[in-house]
């Protein structure tokens, strides 16, 4: 649904994106990770045609978005950070304006589309009386009117309270569940990401550091935690006997292919070394984003 | 589906509270207009005009003639004001709100979409000068007979305009002028449409609009500049007030009228291929 070849964006003498290659295929929820100007906003707005790509390819739907942007665009949904609507005019109208920039809308598509968001019964009322939530609702509706199978969420719980959050979270999985949605989600919700989405990608100052399944991530890629008094001198013999390939952070251990914790376990105990623990370590989403942050970040010109 | 889209544009135009406000402030000018011609000297200061040039005051002094009176200096203040706010909030409003970004993440092009808000952009301001010119008669046959029209001016060669004409022409006359007053707001509208296409703020677009009209306003009555006033805006401008002359000077009137009609169209192509080329970020 979205193929990104190459892409890369200057804004002056600042690369905002650095060659970046993405595919997202239908059916997947696929999170976008980084922090505050990573370039997360950047490359979704090329996804959409609102950001003109320095040079490289964006596709959409098959489309190229740069010089066919209104047939990439035919069945794609987006929400933003902190939706804009025009606060002086109905949700109903704000709707109306927003679905005739895609296709001719009958009231009855409306109508079906506030109903599945929750908003039945406040359609008619000014906008700028919605609460935070019944905005995010809104947000949710406009981009379901044209009928997407792409939805693009920028940053969609943001401002939201823990219960906005969560039923954010119940919504997107819903729209992936019921109407069968290919999403890309970019959010700072770690949490959020990791209950959602099945395959991730990380940008760290406009580079692609990492894309992967999030299922791998949290099998910790073979990463082993080790529980002993000297961590120094286990992991010195282990690797002195070819049974780990490296360590991490005085707990960690990345085993050499074939071998298994039995190994590990047997090596030290043979070598009085006590081991008060061993097992597979599953890691969170949220350590495994920070410590690709951590590594050191090339400076881009 | 362009139909559909100009209508909402006109939602968001006519649906915002300022609008009306801005309405309510030319209503109200008239209004304090209307009431200053009546009840002062004024008033007798063109009654002395005519009966100097042979007329009898009684026939001229009419809801036509005040209401021209009340339109004119409007016309040359309030209006660019209130255009240039409007044409100025076109574009760069909604992409200060994040609203285009709304926009903009559906399949329209971008030049429909200025077409769009430009077309909409020219049926306010023809709304706002047909509605204030029938306002502005309504205000003054209240207080006034409907008799014949009087003109008292200056043409913008600087010799002055004095015009007497029977109700019925009157009346064709104002319309005709409020016609190509219409020129003059569409190509003002245009000027501040075009800089709110380009990557500023939506005051920015308003203030640097009102600038240029400025300047060409006080270039064009430098002596220096009297053989250039073709080139000036501001002189076109001046083709609402000419069709009172007698016997009305079309070739100018005209060559004013398709000149304004140009400025505004390139105003508008140079808009819209900045906004083209540009990146709309939140």
């Amino acid at each position: 649904m979205i193929d990104l070849r190459q892409v890369h964006k200057k804004f002056g003498t600042r690369v905002a994106v650095h060659e970046l290659t993405l595919a997202v295929p239908r059916g997947e929820i696929f999170g976008l990770l980084g922090h505050n100007g990573a370039g997360k906003s950047t490359t979704i707005g090329m996804m959409l045609g609102q950001v003109w790509p320095t040079r490289g390819e964006v596709k959409v739907c098959g489309h190229d978005v740069t010089t066919h942007r209104a047939q990439a665009l035919q069945k794609v949904g987006a929400i933003f950070e902190a939706p804009a609507f025009y606060d002086y005019l109905s949700g109903q109208r704000n709707l109306e304006i927003l679905s005739h920039y895609s296709a001719p809308t009958s009231r009855e598509r409306i109508r079906e589309v506030v109903e599945w968001v929750g908003l039945t019964g406040r359609e008619q009322s000014k906008v700028r009386t919605y609460s935070h939530g019944m905005r995010a609702r809104l947000a949710i509706a406009q981009a379901l009117l044209p009928q997407p199978e792409l939805l693009i969420l920028d940053e969609p719980g943001s401002g939201l309270d823990p219960e906005g959050i969560a039923e954010m979270r119940q919504t997107i999985a819903r729209l992936h569940r019921e109407l069968c949605l290919t999403i890309l989600l970019s959010s700072h919700l770690l949490g959020e990401v990791e209950q959602l989405c099945s395959r991730i990608a990380v940008l760290n100052q406009g580079r692609k550091v990492f894309e992967g399944q999030v299922a791998d991530i949290k099998a910790g890629h073979g990463r082993v935690m080790l529980r002993t008094p000297d961590f120094a001198a286990a992991t010195a013999l282990l690797r002195e006997r070819g049974i780990i390939t490296g360590s991490l952070d005085g707990k960690y251990l990345t085993l050499s292919a074939g071998r298994t914790t039995a190994d590990v376990a047997k090596t030290l105990v043979n070598a009085d070394i006590r081991v008060d623990g061993i097992w597979h370590a599953e890691q969170t989403l949220e350590d495994f984003y920070l410590s690709l942050v951590k590594a050191a970040p090339p400076v881009l010109h | 589906m362009f139909f559909a889209q100009l209508t909402n544009e006109l939602w968001k135009l006519f649906g915002k509270k300022r609008t009306y406000i801005g309405f309510g402030a030319f209503v109200l000018v008239q209004a304090a207009m209307l009431i200053i011609f009546r009840y002062t000297h004024w008033q007798s200061h063109f009654q002395e005009m005519l009966a100097n040039n042979g007329y009898l005051a009684s026939e001229y002094i009419s809801a036509l003639t005040v209401a021209l009176v009340m339109v004119s200096p409007q016309a040359l203040l309030l209006m660019p004001l209130y255009v240039a706010l409007v044409g100025g909030d076109l574009v760069a409003k909604e992409v200060e709100d994040g609203t285009m970004r709304m926009i903009l993440s559906r399949p329209i092009s971008r030049v429909r979409l200025l077409s769009v808000k430009w077309l909409g952009g020219i049926i306010f301001a023809a709304v706002l000068v047909l509605a204030l010119g029938a306002a502005a008669l309504v205000a003054a046959r209240i207080l006034f007979p409907w008799k014949g029209l009087f003109v008292l001016g200056h043409l913008p060669s600087g010799s002055p305009m004095f015009g007497i004409f029977p109700a019925a022409q009157g009346l064709v006359l104002y319309s005709l002028s409020h016609l190509f007053m219409v020129t003059n707001a569409v190509t003002m509208l245009s000027i501040a449409f075009m800089f709110s296409s380009f990557n500023m703020k939506p005051a920015a677009a308003t203030i640097l609009a009102l600038s240029y009209l400025f300047m060409n306003m006080v270039m064009q009555h430098i002596p220096f500049f009297e053989p250039y006033q073709n080139w000036f805006i501001t002189h076109h401008f001046e083709a609402w007030f000419l069709i009172f002359q007698n016997p009305a000077p079309w070739p100018q009137i005209i060559q004013s009228e398709i000149t304004l009609a140009a400025i505004s169209t390139t105003a508008f192509i140079a808009g819209a291929t900045g906004f083209q080329m540009r990146d709309i970020k939140s």
